[in-house]
């Protein structure tokens, strides 16, 4: 054996040893936790101290929960949960008598799409608008409580995916239909569903001061889906645009048969003219809705091509473009509202389908943006410099791209898929171009692990210079869809309810307080501060109520204490009942007393020292 | 002393019969209330023709302690306060008016005479207030009395009671009444 052999298989053996155990043969993306620097500038931008508080409020969609949820930002810190078309036993949601008439039975609603009123294209912060894609509803939250404010269910409809959307200065809420159904949603074989289905756009009114909702008209469509849509800005103020899919009126398997057509379109509907036709009549009432057939009444809605199975459009904060995102064709197209209205001037139609002239794709395109290797785009959001940022479901990242040329600016990838995105102000008429947060629905290895089924990840991101920096990541309940971001000098909240003696069922002073029987109703009429319940102050004790079984019982309760944020419940014990008087609410529940028997009443919200001790009973006597 | 009153004297007594005419619509006394969950502080505002603040609020707060509820109604000076003080401007006004030397000693006297009232009326309400507290009250205190100026702590709350606007610019009436007094200093 020559003398060398040993002694490089010995120095061969230790590189292979250490190799084993040294090495690092792990593939995909590496954290940055070790990187101290830029983690301690990251941390410094989202640590709101206390007694300050977070610039924007992010109001989001809580999807299948059916509430909104609010969060702050930079922080990141979620605010407040509030039910919308969800029963919600910490508020009492559902449970007082007007809360639950408005919500009509359902315990749950699907909600999408947060539209905050604009004035002007941009936030005015008076009201937030949500959609339930399940139940066909529409809701308002008055932005100066955070309460539900009204919700109205709309006919003829299936399923409102495509709201909500708000005109440049809330003319309208624009509800258009997901799943197409046979008008009344009356029996039809799906064999039928070229002829029978139709796909509904509902236009919405909104009377702020009432706080009431009307369904101004609705639209009938042919039988696509209706994706998502936005309403144009300046320019384009007359105009709302909306994505299609299914054109190819697929009843199965829509996943392979919904996705066959190379093109589906892009509808554009000019509401002023609408609004006249009908407001000169040219409509039909179906199921109680004032319904305008665009075969009937030609000349203000018009459809586009655009790559197959596109899922957002969004208009550019100057109004002049809107941008369809591909879904399933992996690019972005700018189209110039500017081409189409010269389009539509010179009667430049390719052909028409279904009544509605179809615009051509090429003179009214200005680009498609192809960035290399991006799968997915869905959603594009706006800052004050001119870019876009596109949210790319599969390939799970955020492109920044500049409008007015194309050029791709940055990426940035995101953990992981993420839907919709929310940046600062970023789809009104002024973006405040500081943050964006992805809302990513596969939040995986983020958190520690709950089990199979995880949270969904926000990441906050950084936009205010040129590259984009992920600055933190927060959990969040299923499931925000879109969200918008407004800053907080916007929202005027108010303290407490004011007095007001005038309101109905109020009572304002202990000794008015009393319980009144007619036949066998029982009228309460009590107050609630700390830390006591008065029901009838002349009774030996004020805090009983008295019934006989079978009676229905009604009780109108009014918070007292003035006093920002001393709100108190009122449970019933064996009675599902539980609901909250906030400063100077008055709120009502009624039930019958089925069940004899004693029941304690206690406050439930945590109110005062002597919280503990604000009770009474409820004495149902047999019969 | 025949001589007559300087014209700068009569400006400054019709000074202060204005300074204390206005006083009627400013407050003249406060209290603040801070706890640690009212960082902002609560306010009773005194003015003399009516309470103002957070009234309500600190009532609820204090029927823990077994003090008695109070408004507007429970002091009768709110009524006649406005009055005596327009008939207190109204006889400074004569005074300057009669411009006689002698009579100069009026105004500030019958300030120093109903500041002084004042200050024993309040002193009184106060002391009814603190002592007198209902001993069913679930929080049991020793009897205080809360001071007419300065800080005192009771329970989670530290309280400032303090002269404000009205006050001084009843304070500046009384200093224009003596004004005369150098002006018209034996030259």
């Amino acid at each position: 054996m020559k003398k060398w052999v040993p002694a490089a298989s010995g120095l061969l053996a230790g590189f292979m040893a250490a190799t084993v155990f040294f090495a690092d043969f792990s593939t995909g993306p590496k954290g940055t936790a070790s990187n101290d620097t830029a983690n301690k500038s990251n941390a410094e931008k989202v640590y709101v101290p206390y007694g300050e508080l977070d610039e924007y409020y992010m109001l989001s969609s809580g999807g299948h929960s059916g509430q909104l949820f609010v969060y702050g930002l930079p922080s990141m810190r979620k605010i407040r949960t509030v039910p919308v078309f969800t029963p919600d036993p910490a508020t009492g949601y559902g449970f007082d008598t007007k809360s639950k008439e408005m919500l009509g039975g359902y315990t749950w609603g699907d909600f999408h799409h947060p539209a905050i009123s604009e004035t002007d294209g941009e936030y005015d912060g008076k009201f937030v608008f949500a959609n339930d894609v399940a139940n066909n509803r529409i809701a308002a939250v008055d932005l100066s409580t955070f309460h539900t404010a009204d919700i109205m269910e709309m006919p003829n409809m299936g399923g409102p995916h495509a709201g909500t959307f708000v005109t440049q200065n809330t003319e309208y809420i624009v509800m258009p239909t997901r799943f197409s159904v046979p008008i009344g949603k009356e029996y039809a074989p799906l064999d039928e569903f070229e002829e029978k289905y139709k796909g509904v756009v509902s236009m919405v009114t909104f009377d702020q001061e009432k706080k009431d909702f009307d369904l101004a008209y609705q639209i009938m469509l042919p039988p696509w889906s209706y994706d998502l849509s936005d309403a144009g800005k300046k320019v384009s103020g007359d105009w709302i645009v909306m994505t299609t899919y299914n054109t190819e009126f697929a009843t199965t398997n829509n996943e392979i048969n919904a996705s066959q057509n190379d093109r589906d379109y892009i509808v554009l509907l000019n509401w002023k003219e609408l609004e006249k036709k009908v407001a000169a009549g040219e409509y039909e009432e179906v199921n109680g809705a004032k319904m305008i057939d665009p075969r009937k009444h030609k000349g203000s809605i018009y459809a586009l091509p655009v790559a197959k199975s596109p899922h957002g459009v969004d208009v550019t904060p100057d109004g002049t473009r809107f941008i369809a995102s591909g879904k399933l064709a992996p690019l972005m197209t700018v189209f110039s509202f500017e081409k189409a209205f010269e389009a539509i001037k010179a009667g430049d139609f390719e052909t028409e389908k279904f009544g509605i002239p179809v615009l051509p794709y090429d003179k009214v395109v200005e680009r498609e943006v192809d960035p290399p290797g991006a799968l997915g785009p869905l959603h594009t959001q706006f800052d004050d410099r001119g870019n876009a940022y596109n949210t790319m479901f599969i390939s799970s990242e955020i492109v920044k791209w500049k409008v007015e040329t194309g050029e791709i600016l940055d990426r940035t990838p995101v953990h992981y898929s993420p839907g919709h995105s929310t940046a600062t102000e970023g789809d009104t008429a002024s973006p405040d171009g500081k943050w964006i947060v992805s809302l990513n629905k596969i939040a995986k290895d983020n958190f520690l692990s709950v089990g199979p089924s995880h949270p969904e990840s926000m990441e906050l991101i950084d936009i205010s210079g040129d590259k984009m920096s992920l600055t933190y990541t927060a959990p969040v309940d299923p499931e925000p869809h879109y969200a918008q971001t407004i800053h907080r000098d916007k929202i005027k909240t108010i303290k407490i309810y004011e007095k007001d003696e005038n309101r109905e069922h109020s009572v304002w002073k202990q000794e008015d307080t009393r319980i009144e029987r007619k036949g066998n109703e029982v009228h309460v009429y009590g107050i609630a501060m700390r830390s006591k319940f008065v029901f009838d102050a002349k009774a030996e004790r004020p805090d009983e109520i008295k019934v006989k079984q079978g009676d229905k019982v009604i009780i109108h309760l009014t918070n007292i204490d003035l006093d920002q944020d001393i709100t108190h419940g009122f449970g019933i014990m064996d009675h599902d009942l539980n609901y909250e008087v906030q400063p100077g609410q008055t709120s009502t529940i009624e039930f019958t007393a089925e069940k004899a028997g004693t029941f304690p009443i206690y406050c439930t919200n945590f109110c005062s020292a002597l919280h503990q001790e604000m009770s009474g009973y409820m004495l149902v006597e047999p019969k | 002393m025949a001589k007559k009153l300087s014209a700068g004297s009569i400006a400054s007594l019709i000074g202060a019969a204005a300074l204390i005419f206005a006083s009627i619509k400013f407050p003249w006394w406060g209290m603040k209330f801070y706890a640690p969950q009212y960082m902002e502080g609560l306010d009773i505002i005194v003015y003399p023709s009516k309470l103002a603040g957070d009234i309500d609020i600190v009532n609820g707060l204090n029927h823990y302690i077994g003090m008695a509820p109070f408004s507007n109604e429970s002091f009768p000076e709110l009524q006649y306060l406005p009055g005596l003080i327009m008939g207190l401007a109204a006889i400074i006004i004569i005074v300057a008016l009669v411009r006689k030397k002698s009579l100069l000693y009026v105004p500030p006297a019958l300030l120093i005479v109903g500041g002084a009232l004042g200050i024993y009326d309040m002193n009184r309400w106060l002391t009814k207030f603190g002592t007198e507290l209902d001993p069913k009250a679930p929080i049991e205190l020793e009897p205080f009395v809360p001071p007419i100026i300065g800080e005192n702590i009771l329970a989670n709350f530290v309280t400032h009671s303090y002269f404000t606007t009205g006050s001084f610019l009843l304070g500046a009436g009384f200093l224009l009444t003596l004004l005369p007094f150098w002006l018209e200093r034996r030259k």
